[in-house]
């Protein structure tokens, strides 16, 4: 492994495909800037690859890339971005990241490596063999048609112990946009697994033995570490338990923190009790049972424990275990993963027998696991289940598809809630047989350009939750109001983003959040409570700017953005405060190179406004407040009737977001009329090539070429 | 009572209520006062009268007094403790629902829990009362279902009845209830909350495990 500053492992790793190339980079040298994850991966595509190359075109390229603090102690910090030309975006694929935790992220570290570069496409199915130093692309016929599961266990046999692999499974081998990369069986990034498909990759498997090395003083390094541990919350930073506990002066029965103690980890073998002080640094794991929360009380007796990304004590993965699905369906008694992962069954059905908390429901999670994670089929957050209730409730099926194909898929266990049913659907997708499964694995923009839906159709829906460019609202109006709205405007692909959101929903009292609010963005009316929206203010904006900029950084750094930030804490004696400058200080320490908390978001909004400039490019639009800054028609519609800044909606008022905009776009420093960067705003984030390039392109405010 | 004896007498109260509070229990001046004769042997008040048989047992030189003072006279000592237990920055207390003042340490057991353990007694205040401070403070309607868990831990009979009982109570009109489409449901006050939007926050509240 190369000596580098600290926190870098030294080289980016580049292979071509096309001419079984591999080459390197030096990290700081070429990438330092955008520090690395999604920065790294918007810069590769700013300077490497044209506009109006298609996802699966060989010039596109495919970075993993990971961060500074990957593969350190930091918590939370197994998080790789996969960026790509993003193959679910409509009616233009523009780019996107796909993220996933896991150990990948630290084992390509450890291997010597920040990011992979993956480009042009391979005559015949390879995998790429990474073991510290030694790249080799091997052959991959033999793995080629199998799922994620057993190309993984190939692949791991043949690297041997502690390797890491990510593969792709049948739904990426057909190119299908809705495919997955998984590493370690469950940890997936969505979008992307079709475009590795097109390269003809079939897996990545990565040995590393070396270290990061952390530049800074070890004992401040430990202590900070330790704060740090002190700081989290559960699952997605609820900083309060869902049970009134002898510790805590609050607690909310919404929130993610649902370990206390006497619960049971009934599966385990032998079982295990959840004893002790659940504010104790080494029971954090405790706190989080993402089964239980998302599938009910009755998960826990089927918890087997909580696995989860390198370094995290989260453990958001939770492992189940229901033997009675083995017999029933012929699938492995074991699953694990976290939210929309297990979810992702149960989704498929308007109602099941037992309700959505039942045994029915429970199989259907274990049947949509074992499926979607081995066939590598992606869900688009949800949108894939909803987009196919929506087709079938509606009577568009009928009418699109043949009678003959109609006939074939059986609805009667779909209305039923059989998990049966997804042994028919999941296939089709994954294969993109048929009609029904042709446009179901391109997303919902296969409704809209294979079956030419009106988008409007989906847009004023409030029940499809959908918003905008094939994809879903991510965290918007319905947790964070004006400013949900605005983050969900910003993106190509749903906006994964959680800086908000975490903080809304951290449990705490609105009086208590407001006082946060008041120190970390300068007014308590930078927040409000869910639902009772007041007017948009310039607070709002600067919480929506600094939530973006805190994704990309958490993206960049190798930080998990679904855990942070952490600017609210458990701690009473700290005022219920976390630390918004612990990025800075982490960054820091781990390469010797001091930033405070106003430079490091400075490199955010950097990264951020890459990503802008790169989708005007590739739009070839300068007007991007109307042309992709986009709200659906449904936000401004409440079913019942209610006007927008009454309490009990979160129905948004036209001319307020309007406002909202223009405030936002001010915070950035971006033109009001086109929502595009100034010349200025580049200049001022050592961006101005970027600006001058699109200024020759007449994609600058005001500025001819 | 000269400075080091005060400390150590405003170190053993401290001691005897952060033990019982690690225990979940709320305690008296009197719990605290016997706390304090019972472990600190030879304390001045065990030179009291009134003191217990073991207390009295114990050689009086070992102790929270020094040997050479005059053992306090009872209303002394309490009028002491007292003031220890009210300005001690690291306690609180409360009036509970026995009309005593109860105190606990609040980094140990919190203001909201010790609340709890003191209705715990009447189901009916109880209740009402966290479902007040839920719909004030956060605010929120709470499920229902809440107050079977722990800590509450209130059979669905006594849920029934004190909910019953509310319906016709005159101090209880405020509490009352909303259900959400999938048929969960949340109480909440009038007080702190309107209708409408208490039904929303269940509504949301419902929904949360399928908006990931």
């Amino acid at each position: 492994m190369t000596r580098s500053d600290g926190g870098f492992a030294g080289k980016v790793l580049r292979v071509d495909l096309s001419t079984g190339k591999v080459s390197t980079e030096d990290t700081v040298e070429k990438y330092g800037d955008v520090l690395g994850g999604t920065g790294l991966g918007y810069r590769v595509l700013w300077e490497e690859v044209p506009a109006g190359t298609g996802p699966f075109d060989p010039a596109n390229k495919l970075v993993f890339a990971t961060g500074v603090l990957a593969g350190t102690g930091v918590p939370c910090n197994g998080r790789t971005a996969v960026t790509t030309i993003f193959p679910t975006c409509w009616p233009k694929p523009l780019v996107g990241s796909g993220h996933m935790g896991g150990q990948f992220a630290a084992r390509l570290k450890y291997a010597g490596f920040d990011a992979l570069i993956v480009e042009g496409r391979a005559e015949k199915p390879v995998w790429l063999f990474i073991r510290d130093g030694r790249v080799e692309l091997r052959d991959a016929a033999h793995l080629w048609g199998t799922g994620i599961r057993r190309a993984s266990l190939e692949i791991s046999q043949e690297m041997g112990a502690d390797c890491v692999v990510a593969a792709i499974g049948q739904a990426g081998e057909n190119l299908a946009p809705m495919a997955i990369v998984a590493n370690s069986l469950s940890h997936s990034a969505g979008g992307v697994g079709g475009v590795m498909g097109s390269k003809n990759l079939k897996a990545i498997g990565v040995q590393g033995s070396g270290a990061v090395r952390i530049a800074g003083d070890k004992g401040e390094w430990e202590k900070l570490i330790k704060f740090h541990l002190s700081i989290l919350g559960g699952n997605n930073q609820h900083v309060v338990p869902s049970f009134p506990t002898p510790q805590s002066e609050y607690y909310n029965p919404g929130s993610r923190w649902v370990g206390e103690p006497g619960r049971r980890w009934g599966a385990a073998e032998p079982p295990i009790e959840l004893s002790g002080n659940i504010y104790d640094l080494n029971r954090i794991a405790y706190r989080t049972n993402s089964a239980a929360f998302f599938l009910g009380e009755g998960a826990w007796k089927h918890t087997v424990r909580g696995n989860g990304c390198t370094a995290c004590p989260i453990r958001c993965h939770t492992i189940v275990k229901v033997p009675a699905v083995a017999a029933k369906y012929g699938i492995r008694e074991v699953a694990q993963n976290t939210c929309v992962g297990l979810l992702f069954g149960r989704s498929f059905f308007k109602k099941l027998p037992g309700g959505m908390r039942g045994q029915a429901a429970l199989e259907a999670c274990m049947v949509g696991m074992h499926l979607a994670d081995d066939l590598g089929v992606w869900c688009n957050y949800g949108q894939l289940q909803r987009d196919l209730q929506k087709l079938y409730y509606d009577g568009l099926l009928k009418t699109r598809l043949g009678s003959t194909e109609y006939a074939s898929i059986p609805w009667d266990k779909f209305e039923a809630g059989d998990p049966a049913f997804l042994f028919d659907i999941l296939p089709r997708i994954a294969e993109r047989r048929g009609e029904l499964g042709q446009v179901l694995s391109q997303g919902t923009a296969g409704l809209f350009s294979q079956w030419s839906i009106p988008e409007e159709t989906w847009t004023q829906d409030n029940g499809t939750l959908y918003w905008k460019m094939g994809h879903p609202k991510h965290h918007a109006n319905e947790d964070d109001g004006q400013c949900g709205v605005i983050i969900n405007t910003q993106y190509n692909r749903d906006a994964q983003c959680h800086s908000h959101s975490n903080f809304v929903r951290n449990g705490l009292p609105l009086a208590v959040q407001k006082r946060l609010a008041a120190e970390i963005w300068g007014s308590p009316d930078a927040v409000d409570g869910v639902g009772n929206y007041t007017p948009m203010n310039a607070h709002k904006a600067r919480r929506a700017r600094w939530s973006v900029v805190r994704k990309e950084l958490h993206d960049s750094l190798g930080l998990c953005n679904w855990m942070g930030p952490w600017v609210a804490s458990p701690l009473k004696e700290r005022g219920y405060r976390g630390d918004d400058s612990l990025e800075s200080r982490f960054y820091s320490l781990a390469t010797g190179r001091k930033i405070d908390r106003e430079g490091l978001d400075r490199i955010g909004e950097r990264i951020f406004t890459l990503h802008r400039a790169l989708t005007m490019r590739d739009m070839g639009q300068l007007d991007m407040r109307t042309q992709h800054d986009q709200v659906p028609p449904w936000v401004f519609k409440d079913l019942s009737g209610a006007q927008p800044f009454s309490k009990g909606t979160i129905c948004m008022d036209r001319a307020d977001i309007a406002l909202a905009m223009d405030l936002f776009y001010e915070v950035m420093g971006w033109d009001k009329t086109t929502g595009a960067p100034t010349q200025e705003a580049y200049a001022r984030l050592g961006l101005t090539e970027v600006g001058q390039s699109l200024r020759a392109q007449k994609l600058l405010p005001g500025g001819a070429a | 009572m000269i400075p080091e004896a005060q400390t150590r007498l405003t170190e053993a109260a401290l001691a005897a209520v952060r033990e019982a509070s690690g225990e979940g229990r709320l305690v008296t001046q009197e719990d605290v006062l016997a706390a304090v004769m019972a472990t600190t042997p030879g304390s001045p008040a065990c030179c009291e009268e009134d003191a217990g048989a073991d207390a009295e047992a114990q050689p009086s030189s070992a102790s929270v007094g020094q040997e050479e003072q005059e053992p306090m006279a009872s209303e002394e000592l309490k009028a002491l403790l007292s003031g220890i237990l009210a300005e001690h920055p690291k306690l609180a207390s409360f009036e509970g629902l026995s009309g005593q003042t109860v105190y606990h340490a609040p980094d140990v057991l919190s203001r909201t829990y010790a609340r709890i353990l003191d209705r715990k007694g009447s189901p009916l205040l109880l209740m009402a009362e966290e479902v007040r401070a839920n719909s004030r403070d956060y605010p929120r309607p709470v499920p229902v279902e809440l107050f079977e868990a722990s800590p509450f831990e209130l059979t669905p009979e006594e849920i029934e009845r004190a909910l019953r009982v509310m319906a016709t109570d005159p101090r209880h009109q405020d509490i009352t209830f909303t259900t959400t489409s999938t048929g969960a449901v949340y109480l909440f006050s009038t007080l702190h909350l309107e209708r409408g939007y208490a039904a929303f926050l269940a509504q949301r509240a419902e929904s949360l495990a399928a908006n990931p």
